[in-house]
């Protein structure tokens, strides 16, 4: 097969087909996941070239993660007792840094989030993360960490795949743009102010929405931070700001032109009685993380990290209209499929 | 063994009775179980809301205003009767409070229940604990008792604008992601898409303020890692008392929980219910600034759960001096609590109550008549309150106030209110 002299491809639209052999056979999603494997290969000679250890991430728990907003996590039935599947791996993230200092995770996530992000483009029920957590890291110096990899996975798809950007017709002049000096920075605030500015109704003390970010993400030709989300808005284990009560020293990385949101993270609290009343914010029974808040009493190091989600990322670097277009086997929130 | 002795004036066969069963006798009898609703009796004479009385005017300028705009003299059913609540549009000043886990709600009486106030359009809230003891119903085959079937029943023939379904999350429920369960769930979505889905923070227990819910449950059916377990009947008994806890709340943790909510549920309303402390005041107007579209009080005359007698009767604000605390504005204040006639619920209005829950009486019609038991209630008290509040000079329900009372309640000496944040935090209630 040749598919490097394949001319554009068109890009399906609205759902995966319904046969995976559709999908799978799509000279497109071939293109995707090559792409999609190149960076992983990039990401993972990066962070190993900086000392970064590679963890093989846990699957199930008697915990996940339940800062993600309004989905439902899977239980699992360990030998009469519920576990979970991964929502996301924080709680594991902040335990290994008894093991190493500065580690990663490409680790799979299952969220069954509501029916209705259906149709954002960007969320999946399955889904991966380049999962980074660094002992001692401060936001600066995390940022920077983000910044080098998620250039260095940039500058190399552009290198290494041409052919299947040329496939998918991705605009390979936007992509070398975001290479062009240092990041943006924002606070929540300003962006709140920025998006009431434009007429859009931003609560001050919540996400920011999908058709927001879409919104601000438009405005941009770089990937920029928008840093300082409020506290109602995210889980318990990110840092308050000390200097900034009801702020957290969070995070999240949005593309450019209009993909948005494409890594969350934060320093981390690591202080027992704050966690505990953290997870009371956040409508949560500590006597379910036994096991976290124990290890957390005897003292768990300061750290910083951040989930890079990498079926969104594959879907800005490849410049797909769908985040499902960038797996395999594509499970959108409310559709049955293999 | 029992000798001569006697103590006039003292509660002797209580005393006894706790000498011969101990520690289950702090609660009311273990036959009734399932088979009685509780909360505080009447005391001689009613309580402070009974005491009140409703005062007509002479002078009406509120009937001349509407003889002016009908042409003719205003008749009682020339009252408006519907109005919003939490974010719902509801016939009348009136829902059904929740169904909660216990056996009495369980089954066949909440479905029925749930059937006629869908039918009527009234919002209903459905109970904490409902989910760890019932299921859900996805992969469950006791699906007759799960939330997901309540839902169903609700919305078989529930009139298109009116009504909703409110879901209560204890702490308990938090492990069991009721909130996410339904907020995931396809089955729930047209409810979600026609804004009929409210999430309801229980804060607190009507019948016994300061604990958690509590039930009656086989020994060995338990989980005991979510729920304490007290053996009331000795060891061997196969009953035993089940203890949710209670949640820790302070100012912060209200204020996050809420926001957290808006957060994670931006298309459902966000309700919270508050047990009757002596910081209701405080509590209702953090959940407000927070953004709260409503904010439920339970008297402490209120609840249809398991409750020990010394809290029937001895704990928690009475409701009259609950609505006394708060001041909501133009938010909307629900209050619940042995509501079953037009003028407690008028009453209740009169001192703030957007709405007013119908808890133990609603059961009650259910169980007198499970096809129209509680549409025949709901239509005396729709003609109680249309006579009530028409002879009172007024046409809306939300025009009654503190002046058609007697005595005219004293106002509480205002408590330090949190800011209201920058933006108007409630979502403004365009159903009124």
């Amino acid at each position: 097969m040749t598919l490097l002299t394949e001319p554009v491809v068109a890009a399906p639209s609205g759902l995966p087909p319904a046969d995976p052999r559709e999908h799978l056979t799509s000279p497109r999603t071939r293109a995707v996941l090559r792409i999609q494997n190149g960076m992983l290969t990039a990401a993972r000679a990066h962070l190993a070239g900086r000392g970064f250890t590679e963890l093989l991430p846990p699957v199930i728990g008697p915990v996940t993660d339940p800062g993600a907003r309004g989905s439902k996590q899977v239980d699992v039935d360990f030998y009469g007792h519920r576990y979970k599947l991964m929502s996301s791996a924080i709680l594991y993230k902040q335990a290994s840094l008894l093991a190493f200092d500065r580690f990663f995770y490409v680790a799979p996530n299952v969220r069954l989030e509501p029916p209705a992000t259906s149709s954002t483009s960007r969320h999946l029920v399955e889904f991966h993360q380049i999962d980074v957590e660094v002992a001692g890291a401060d936001r600066q110096e995390i940022l920077r960490i983000i910044e080098d990899l998620v250039k260095h996975v940039t500058r190399h798809v552009l290198d290494a795949f041409p052919a299947e950007l040329a496939l998918l017709g991705r605009d390979t002049a936007a992509l070398a743009a975001a290479l062009r000096g240092a990041f943006g920075h924002t606070t929540h605030r300003q962006a709140g102010e920025r998006l009431r500015a434009l007429g859009h109704d931003q609560s001050p003390d919540a996400e920011i929405d999908w058709e927001a970010e879409a919104r601000l993400s438009r405005d941009h030709e770089q990937p920029f931070f928008v840093t300082g989300y409020p506290k109602g808005s995210r889980g318990f284990y990110d840092k308050e700001d000390p200097q900034q009560p009801g702020a957290l020293r969070s995070f999240d990385l949005l593309a450019p032109e209009g993909y948005g949101e494409l890594c969350s993270g934060s320093e981390r609290e690591n202080d027992y009685a704050t966690v505990v009343s953290r997870m009371r914010e956040t409508g949560e029974n500590p006597a379910k993380y036994a096991w976290y808040l124990a290890l957390m009493r005897q003292g768990l190091p300061t750290s910083a990290g951040f989930g890079l989600g990498l079926e969104r990322f594959t879907r800005y670097l490849a410049g797909l209209d769908e985040v499902w277009q960038a797996s395999a086997f594509p499970k959108l929130p409310g559709v049955v499929s293999p | 063994m029992r000798t001569a002795l006697r103590a006039p004036g003292f509660p002797e066969r209580e005393v006894r009775e706790r000498a011969r069963h101990g520690a289950a006798r702090a609660f009311p009898p273990r036959q009734e179980y399932g088979h009685s609703v509780y909360g505080a009796g009447v005391a001689p004479g009613g309580d402070a809301i009974d005491g009140l009385r409703l005062v007509p005017p002479v002078f009406m300028p509120g009937r001349l205003e509407k003889l002016i705009d009908l042409g003719r003299e205003p008749q009682p059913g020339d009252v408006r009767l519907a109005c919003g609540i939490g974010g719902f549009s509801s016939p009348l000043p009136l829902y059904v409070s929740a169904l909660g886990s216990t056996q009495v709600s369980a089954g066949g009486l909440a479905e029925a229940l749930s059937r006629q106030a869908g039918r009527l359009g009234l919002p209903m809230v459905i109970g904490e604990n409902v989910v760890p003891s019932h299921g859900y119903g996805h992969l469950d085959t006791n699906v007759e008792r799960s939330l997901r079937a309540r839902i169903g029943a609700y919305s078989a023939d529930l009139p298109d604008g009116s009504g909703g379904v409110v879901v209560q999350q204890s702490t308990e429920d938090a492990d069991a992601e009721v909130w996410n369960a339904v907020y995931s769930d396809p089955a729930a979505r047209p409810l979600l898409d026609s804004g009929r889905l409210a999430f309801e923070l229980k804060v607190g227990q009507g019948a016994k303020p300061g604990l958690g819910g509590m039930a009656l449950t086989a020994r060995d059916g338990v989980d005991r890692r979510s729920f304490a377990v007290v053996p009331l009947f000795g060891d061997t008994d196969e009953q035993v008392l089940r203890c949710a806890s209670a949640g820790t709340f302070t100012e912060e943790i209200l204020r996050q929980q809420i926001r957290l909510m808006r957060n994670n549920y931006p298309r459902a309303r966000v309700w919270v219910k508050l047990h009757p402390g002596r910081d209701v005041g405080l509590a209702a107007a953090t959940a407000w600034a927070a953004g709260a579209d409503a904010v439920t009080v339970d008297g402490a005359e209120g609840g249809s759960g398991w409750a020990p007698t010394s809290f029937l009767d001895h704990v928690g604000l009475p409701l009259a001096e609950c609505l006394r605390r708060v001041a909501p504005g133009a938010s909307c204040l629900l209050a619940s609590g042995r509501m079953w006639e037009g003028s407690r619920v008028v009453k209740a209005l009169a001192l703030g109550a957007r709405a007013a829950g119908l808890g133990r009486a609603a059961f009650l019609a259910a169980d007198e008549d499970p096809e129209h038991g509680l549409e025949r209630l709901v239509d005396c008290l729709a003609l109680e309150i249309s006579l009530l509040t028409s002879a009172l000079g007024k046409y809306r329900t939300t025009e009654l106030g503190p002046e058609d009372l007697w005595p005219l309640p004293e106002p509480y000496p205002p408590e330090p209110l949190p800011a209201l944040s920058a933006t108007p935090a409630a979502r403004p209630d365009t159903t009124a």
